[in-house]
């Protein structure tokens, strides 16, 4: 009797945080519905009030003009390489690095790694006046490769991969190496394929990174066909142009794939997430 | 002789592997690092430099904008955080143990606007809080409320920028608490409930000390992504109204690419850098005890 009284309690204070839980993730995602729903309004609509909560006529000429008048169709294009060629170099260079901080031996590897894990919080925004000069001096102002190179020198990924080259046993690389492997052979060819889940969740999270990241493309990408898809859209914002609507649909441009990448690799964000922070 | 040009060739190996990584990670945050340094040591016009000492630090602490950033900063930080852990733990703590298509349906509809990222987010509160056709000053009017500019006015300003970087963020630290409170073994929750502990306890008791490493986790990462605030207070306050919402990020970016004070701004870096290095102490110590 009394186990069950107490028990009927434990759940009246559980639902009443489960009611408050899921009434605010609708309400955290209504301004995406907003969003969505304004971009689909014409001009005049979309500034109406009392708003239509739903779109009475809906019109998709706001994002005929986002790529007609400005060079979105060249930001997304801008914004896809970056993210790929970055998180490619990251993958190859972090885990080359990794596999020789967890596998090989070598003078002052010790040293280098906790140099290389020192510098994980620290955000290269803070450096940004040096790191900008570098970039000037290399005549990367402007270019893609400007907004590559620097995101790939973040130690993050050879901390991640470490963990799962750590998770391989010694005896597999020596097998290989009286077998008369290389060293890169070895890692290239027996190694790696072993660490396919880590490579997955860094490439995931290393792309919404990049895609995600801003300001240091928007220091970059100064002319309006070096912009990436996040700068451009964010320029709609401070253009004269009163149109909302048009500016709701830059915006929807822009989330739209991150929300796709969400929707199919949710797994890896949930995995490669917590990776990192078991390991911190 | 032999056994030396194994050891020799073992290390050549090694040095391999790591040096493109290296190299990279020299050019790009070592030397930026130590040329910010000295940056903020010189006072810059284009291309000549003059040594000043302290001088950029001096010029700072005198500078009311600077300082008010800095306030505002640390306001922001110790706001945006701990709201973050609170709410990030009683969603995470209600909701881990439930169905698994429930704790990722919450889980999804909380992350959701950090995939979709911060700048979209502000464009869309922009637009929702805009005066003069926004549907929140809408809202506002509807119920007679004295302010309708949220984003005008310097005593509101900062509490808005506080729920939208926490609305639109608090999704990651609830990702990392699931996580973390799933893997926590069921037996110890049971003990408890035999001995007829009730929810409340087993959550104070058992599971918040826990899951502490993460809450450490989660504490440092809020702390250094709200210090470089930057994306929400371009797109919805441009640092307004009369700098009550100038951040230091906000601040070093005009220096330097705005006012060109390279100068000044290397030296906000440089504070910037120090800061965010003795933060991450702890979290580097937890780290170098597993290893």
């Amino acid at each position: 009797m009394i186990k069950n009284k107490n028990k009927r309690k434990r759940e009246k204070v559980d639902v009443i945080a489960n009611v408050i839980i899921v009434f605010f993730a609708i309400l955290n995602l209504f301004p995406l519905y907003w969003l969505f729903t304004s971009s689909l309004k014409n001009s005049s609509d979309v500034i109406k009030m009392p708003p239509d909560w739903f779109p009475k006529t809906m019109t998709f000429s706001n994002y005929v003009d986002v790529f007609q008048n400005q060079p979105a169709l060249k930001w997304t294009l801008n914004s896809i390489m970056v993210s790929l060629i970055t998180t490619i170099a990251v993958i190859v260079f972090s885990s080359m690095a990794a596999y020789a901080f967890s596998k090989l031996k070598f003078k002052g590897k010790n040293f280098i790694y906790i140099i290389f894990i020192s510098s994980l919080m620290i955000p290269k925004e803070v450096m940004i006046v040096p790191l900008f000069r570098i970039i000037q001096d290399f005549g990367m102002v402007n270019s893609l490769n400007g907004m590559i190179w620097p995101n790939v020198a973040t130690a993050f990924g050879v901390f991640l991969l470490k963990g799962f080259f750590d998770a391989i046993p010694d005896s597999l690389r020596e097998a290989a190496r009286i077998d008369g492997a290389g060293e890169f052979y070895t890692f290239y060819k027996i190694i790696m394929p072993i660490v396919k889940p880590g490579i997955g969740a860094l490439f995931i999270l290393n792309f919404v990174q990049v895609w995600n990241d801003y300001l240091w493309q928007l220091v970059v990408g100064q002319d309006a066909n070096s912009k990436t898809l996040m700068v451009g859209i964010a320029s709609l914002m401070q253009d004269l142009n009163p149109n909302f609507a048009y500016k709701m649909a830059g915006a929807t441009v822009a989330a739209v794939p991150m929300l796709l990448i969400f929707i199919f690799f949710q797994k890896y964000f949930t995995k490669g997430l917590a990776i990192g922070a078991e390991k911190g | 002789m032999k056994f030396n040009k194994h050891v020799l060739k073992e290390n050549l190996t090694g040095y391999m592997f790591i040096a493109p990584q290296l190299i990279l990670f020299l050019v790009f945050l070592v030397y930026p690092i130590i040329e910010g340094i000295r940056l903020s040591l010189y006072r810059i016009n284009y291309t000549n430099e003059v040594f000043v000492g302290f001088e950029n630090y001096e010029k700072l602490f005198q500078n009311p904008v600077f300082i008010k950033a800095t306030f505002n900063t640390v306001f922001f930080v110790i706001c945006i955080v701990a709201l973050t852990v609170i709410f990030a733990l009683f969603v995470s703590a209600a909701i881990f143990d439930k169905n698994a298509k429930y704790v990722s349906f919450i889980r999804g509809a909380y992350y959701i606007p950090v995939m979709v990222s911060m700048v979209v987010m502000s464009m869309i509160w922009s637009f929702l809080l805009n005066p003069a056709n926004g549907l929140i000053p809408y809202i506002a009017q509807q119920m007679e409320m004295s302010t309708i500019n949220f984003l005008g006015n310097p005593k509101t300003v900062l509490p808005v920028i506080i729920f939208v970087t926490f609305a639109t963020n608090v999704g990651q630290a609830i990702i990392l608490y699931i996580a973390s409170m799933i893997g926590v073994p069921k037996e110890l929750f049971e003990a408890a409930e035999v001995d007829g502990a009730s929810r409340m306890t087993i959550i104070f008791k058992i599971l918040i000390p826990l899951v502490k490493p993460t809450t450490i986790y989660i504490i440092i990462m809020n702390i250094i992504a709200v210090l470089k605030i930057f994306v929400v207070i371009q797109l919805l306050t441009g640092g307004g109204p009369n700098n009550s919402s100038n951040t230091l990020m906000w601040f070093l970016y005009n220096n330097a690419f705005k006012f060109n004070q390279l100068g000044i701004a290397s030296a906000v870096g440089v504070i910037m850098f120090l800061i965010t290095l003795v933060l991450s102490v702890p979290q580097l110590r937890a780290m170098f005890k597993k290893e």
